[in-house]
């Protein structure tokens, strides 16, 4: 890249961070650049919501086995990592890598959980949510669309 | 031909290309926002990608995800549809250079009489009359009473960055024309940030006709007449007909071979319209050109006997004009009225939300076009069309009464539309007359005799 452009990108980045932008994106003639800031603190600290537990001395129907409770103490406490794109799902970098993550792999905002692959460019999708992973839900090599749920974090 | 197609388009006119594709024996591939997860053309496509939030800027504009879907369908051909991305140079270019059939004109094409200032070029090259104007921006008093003197009063001074409807006014003679060229341009530049304004005659009350255009990549163009777009109300047309009760056999053919003459010179292949304004004695000036399938075009096909979406399916894959359209000739008469979910009651303001239910009226010589259902839900991100209802008739009458009486059968509740609007209108004894002008409907509206008619019909549900 020239030393111009480096300069005109270095301009961008300042621009965007003086005026609190996340995202600048271009497209012009054989041209493409997308600039994304991670921005601090905008991911919720709040604690995952509690399961449900029931009103003292109230009496419950059905109670549910002790294996429903945590079955649903676990849903509730999981994050979905969705596709920002259109495109074929990898799990690895390549295809002698190793997978960027597996269930039971910790992860934090930052961490690169998967490769989208659109139109030959290979786009590192990062989790944006930190825990554990708990499930993965996208098959490898398969396409997947806007909003398609790739991961499940704890 | 091509195997698979990818509709980058939503609503009614997505539903009407997979209608083309599936008559074609051709495999279809939509695309979808998150709020259009329920849509019909969704439901009806062999195949579906969502690609974004509900926003269109967020997903049906996104040309990085639409080619991603292409890429991943293994499509041959995008058909985009009109509006969204359908008269984007840039996304026809991208298709282009992708290998994809972008069913249209070349970008090329497009970009030529995409630019309002660059069309105009190519018809004055080309012999045909445009709206006698100012040759650029004009900067002086004193060059604004010359052109105006030389174009004629009434002119009107329009900013050249504009749109909207503001940078815009009327002088009707050189008293007023210094206050109407200051006026325009301090608003220009407030509301554009540049305040260059050039001058245009001002045709008062014009008719609105436009010539549909048909070529193919062997060079053959014809034209498949006109269509009368003057019922508008706020700029947005609502009522169209074909053809229109303004035209004469000789004006049909002089204007014609005109529009033929002008996409000629742009090379223009595909589908296309051509826009005239015409004034009360006949004289027309070519305004602007739309390179991409149009939503009247329902009407040229029920009067000329063809699918003008499928045409243009078999043209971008490289067959010669039909037959049937190279020889087209009119018979019969249509109109078109579009229903949008809005309420005509509360000056037409949005009305979306959930379609409780919905009856469509049937019968001969009554087509509907429309991508809703009973229990659907009207988004409101997008624009507020939910159907079309065209009906044909022997003569110009005939065609209105079967609107008189189509419209008395179309129910829709659960949201407000304005099929009342279009009953009013049907008894209109002007628009019967076929005796109206883009003013039309305003002066109709404020005239106070004008009385919305609710569907006679009460259907138990």
């Amino acid at each position: 890249m020239e030393l111009k452009e480096i300069k005109e990108i270095k301009e961008i980045i300042d621009l965007m961070k003086k005026n609190g932008l996340s995202v600048f994106e271009i497209e012009k003639e054989g041209f493409r650049l997308k600039i994304q800031r991670a921005v601090p603190d905008e991911t919720t600290t709040s604690a995952p919501p509690a399961a449900p537990s029931s009103p003292k001395g109230a009496t419950i129907p059905a109670e549910p086995t002790r294996a429903q409770r945590a079955a649903a103490e676990t849903k509730a406490l999981l994050k979905d990592i969705v596709s920002p794109m259109v495109g074929t799902f990898y799990r690895a970098g390549s295809p002698e890598a190793g997978p960027f993550v597996d269930v039971g792999k910790t992860v934090n905002e930052d961490s690169v959980v998967c490769i989208i692959e659109a139109m030959k460019v290979m786009n590192e999708i990062k989790a944006e949510t930190s825990g554990v992973i708990a499930e993965v839900v996208a098959e490898n090599g398969k396409p997947v669309q806007f909003g398609q749920v790739l991961f499940r974090v704890r | 031909m091509f195997e698979k197609i990818l509709i980058a388009n939503r609503g009614e006119i997505a539903l009407r290309v997979i209608r083309a594709c599936k008559e074609l024996g051709i495999r279809t591939l939509a695309v979808y926002s998150e709020a259009d997860v329920d849509s019909l053309h969704v439901q009806l496509a062999d195949e579906s990608i969502c690609i974004g939030a509900a926003p269109s800027s967020e997903s049906y504009l996104k040309i990085d995800r639409i080619m991603s879907a292409a890429e991943i369908g293994d499509v041959d051909a995008i058909h985009p549809g009109y509006g969204f991305l359908a008269e984007n140079p840039h996304f026809a270019e991208v298709c282009e250079s992708c290998n994809i059939k972008f069913i249209g004109p070349s970008s090329r094409a497009m970009q030529a009489m995409g630019d309002k200032n660059s069309a105009r070029g190519f018809a004055r090259k080309a012999g045909v009359p445009v709206t006698p104007g100012s040759d650029g921006i004009v900067e002086s008093e004193q060059d604004a009473v010359k052109i105006a003197k030389k174009i004629g009063y009434p002119v009107m001074i329009k900013a050249a960055a504009g749109g909207g409807g503001h940078g815009m006014r009327v002088a009707h003679n050189e008293p007023s024309l210094m206050a109407a060229f200051h006026g325009a341009r301090h608003e220009a530049e407030k509301a554009f940030g540049n305040g260059d304004v050039y001058i245009e005659k001002f045709i008062l009350n014009p008719h609105h006709i436009e010539f549909q255009i048909v070529a193919d990549s062997h060079g053959h163009i014809v034209h498949l007449g006109e269509r009368d777009c003057s019922i508008q109300r706020r700029n947005q047309k609502v009522i169209e007909e074909c053809p229109s009760p303004l035209m004469t056999p000789g004006l049909r053919k002089k204007m014609g071979n005109i529009a033929v003459k002008l996409a000629k010179s742009v090379g223009y292949e595909n589908a296309g319209t051509i826009e005239f304004l015409v004034d009360q004695q006949r004289h027309f000036y070519f305004i602007e050109m739309n390179t991409r399938i149009q939503v009247e075009h329902t009407i040229t096909e029920e009067v000329y006997g063809c699918d003008l979406v499928k045409e243009q399916i078999r043209i971008a894959a490289g067959q010669p004009l039909s037959p049937h359209i190279a020889h087209a000739t009119p018979r019969l008469h249509a109109i078109q009225c579009r229903i949008n979910a809005e309420d005509p009651e509360k000056d037409f303001q949005p009305s979306p939300g959930r379609i409780d239910f919905y009856y469509a009226p049937g019968g001969h010589g009554v087509r509907i076009d429309s991508h809703v259902y009973t229990g659907y839900s009207v988004p409101p991100y997008y624009d507020s069309m939910i159907a079309k209802i065209i009906t044909v008739g022997a003569t110009r009458i005939n065609a209105i009464d079967r609107m008189r009486r189509a419209l008395g059968e179309y129910y829709i509740t659960g949201i407000k539309t304005t099929v009342p609007f279009h009953a009013a209108m049907m008894r209109s004894a002007e628009f019967r007359d076929g005796n109206y002008d883009t003013g039309f409907v305003e002066r109709v509206m404020s005239s106070g005799k004008f009385e919305l008619v609710a569907p006679a019909t009460q259907l138990r549900e």
